[in-house]
């Protein structure tokens, strides 16, 4: 039935180059990228550092310069998608501007789009209450744990309803017990708002536990090397981690870096 | 833990007032004076300077008014004009940066070799020796401010958070919202690191910038010719109230940063 579904992210032939500035070498971040995404997946890019999923990442974004190839989004090109601010992005870190509270980092892409007060200040309440931080939109971020900054980002990114969700290694700089409770925190989300999302790490774990798919990426040049489709039963749990299945699907992931 | 918080706070008041109760305690009982082999006649008591303060209250108000008026028309035109040239850096770094890195070279030009060369550039400004003494002074605290708020603000602008700018491009934000909504905000506490530097500095330049000026009038100067005169009395008074000015610039600096700053780590 998932496969009815519309395609929400075409990549063809997507190639990105740098020219090493010390030697004047080309570097392909990304050569011959192909990937179909459809609508509400749950997309996981799984890879080493260095394999360039933050670059594929940032280039549906419309953040980096491709140099071939093509990238459609909604039928339309990442820029206008951009221009039409129908991404929402949660980086590595949160990015909170610490001269705001909560309630107006949440607010500020609302403001951007031009969104009227009144309903500005409705948003708001239901993404933080989305985000389980009711309580907290008078802080500023640095009265916050690394944990809820982030949920703030993910509210943020949420704030504006975008089409797609983008997400750089949002939890890899928190602990387990934070990360564990904001995947569950995350799944629930992607449930009630029928996202699609991508979701860039390097812990397979993770990525195995979230994703329909796990796209993983090796590096030198940057490329798809496997695609595995990840049959858990939703909604997941944490004792979903439990199963044969799912050590059976790490397994599988692990397998397509050999001989990376 | 708010109470030893509290105790700390306390403390760092309580102990500097207790070292300067003592200190006026040996002055006025001249131990100080055999402590560093003083006489009362260059080092007089402090119940003499009060005494000369309380007599001469309207004169002194009198330079204390020149002096301020000096310090803050420099510290805040200087400011300005700091800031705006740290727009124009960020705006075009091509030039910005090199442009920056001259004019923090001019910060190392000593007030006092500065002040006679505006002395004579700006006498031709108005017929009033008052006024074009006034407007050379003020240049002088000018240039002290200009180049310490540039240099801050523009770091200000250009040192964001990593992804801050990425996260206001994805929402496609024009070169100016990114100046409004993270850039200006940025640079708030670069500001205020600014104005530590310059308004202690505004008054220093224009105390010493009056020691040259042309007219004579302000706290500096009377502090010269108080010393000139060996009036060390009178001197001893106004250089307790160039401190006083100084200091309470500083307090009140100190109190906007704490209420416009609030909130940020």
């Amino acid at each position: 039935m998932e496969q009815t579904k519309e395609i929400d992210i075409k990549i063809e032939d997507l190639c990105v180059q740098f020219e090493d500035k010390e030697n004047g070498d080309v570097v392909h971040a990304l050569k011959n990228v192909n990937l179909e995404i459809r609508q509400g997946e749950f997309i996981a890019l799984l890879g080493p550092s260095g394999c360039g999923k933050t670059t594929l990442l940032r280039a549906i974004a419309d953040l980096q310069q491709t140099s071939s190839g093509s990238i459609s989004v909604k039928g339309q090109t990442p820029r206008q998608i951009r221009l039409q601010k129908k991404f929402g992005i949660v980086f590595q870190n949160p990015v909170l501007y610490d001269w705001r509270s909560v309630r107006r980092n949440v607010c500020m892409p609302m403001e951007l789009l031009g969104v009227p007060k009144k309903e500005r200040t409705k948003q708001v309440t239901k993404m933080l209450e989305l985000v389980g931080l009711m309580n907290f939109g008078k802080k500023y971020p640095h009265q916050l744990s690394g944990g809820m900054q982030q949920r703030v980002g993910i509210a943020r990114a949420l704030a504006i309803d975008p089409e797609i969700l983008l997400m750089d290694e949002p939890f890899s700089a928190l602990d387990e017990f934070t990360k564990e409770k904001l995947h569950l925190d995350l799944l629930r989300i992607w449930k009630q708002t029928n996202k699609t999302i991508l979701f860039v790490t390097h812990n397979i774990q993770e990525a195995v536990f979230l994703a329909d798919r796990v796209v993983v990426l090796s590096p030198h040049p940057g490329r798809v090397s496997a695609v595995v489709d990840i049959d858990l039963e939703r909604p997941r749990s944490l004792e979903s981690k439990n199963t044969p299945r799912f050590a059976e699907l790490v397994t599988k992931v692990r397998r397509s870096f050999e001989g990376i | 833990m708010k109470k030893l918080r509290d105790k700390e706070k306390l403390t760092s008041i309580l102990y500097p007032v207790i070292f300067g109760v003592v200190f006026c305690i040996l002055w006025q009982t001249e131990v100080l004076h055999l402590l560093i082999g003083a006489d009362t006649f260059t080092l007089p008591v402090p119940t003499r300077i009060i005494g000369i303060l309380i007599d001469n209250f309207a004169v002194i108000m009198g330079h204390v008014k020149a002096t301020l008026t000096v310090a803050l028309i420099g510290l805040v035109a200087g400011s300005i004009f700091g800031y705006f040239l740290a727009i124009i850096a960020t705006l075009f770094p091509k030039w910005g940066v090199g442009g920056l890195t001259i004019a923090s070279a001019f910060n190392a030009i000593p007030i006092i070799a500065i002040a006679p060369i505006l002395n004579n550039l700006t006498k031709d400004v108005s017929k009033d020796p008052n006024t074009r003494s006034m407007v050379a002074k003020i240049l002088v605290v000018m240039i002290c401010c200009t180049v310490s708020m540039s240099i801050n603000a523009f770091r200000g602008f250009t040192e964001v958070k990593p992804f801050s700018e990425d996260l206001l491009k994805s929402y496609a934000a024009s070169k100016k919202t990114i100046f409004m909504k993270l850039r200006i905000p940025n640079s708030l506490p670069y500001v205020f690191i600014a104005l530590r530097i310059s308004v202690p500095g505004s008054v220093i330049a224009a105390l010493v910038s009056e020691y040259f000026a042309e007219f004579i009038i302000g706290v500096g100067r009377m502090i010269r010719e108080n010393i000139v005169l060996a009036q060390y009395a009178s001197a001893w008074a106004y250089i307790s109230v160039a401190c006083v000015i100084g200091i309470s610039m500083y307090i009140l600096l100190l109190a906007a940063e704490g209420i416009l700053l609030k909130g940020r780590k």
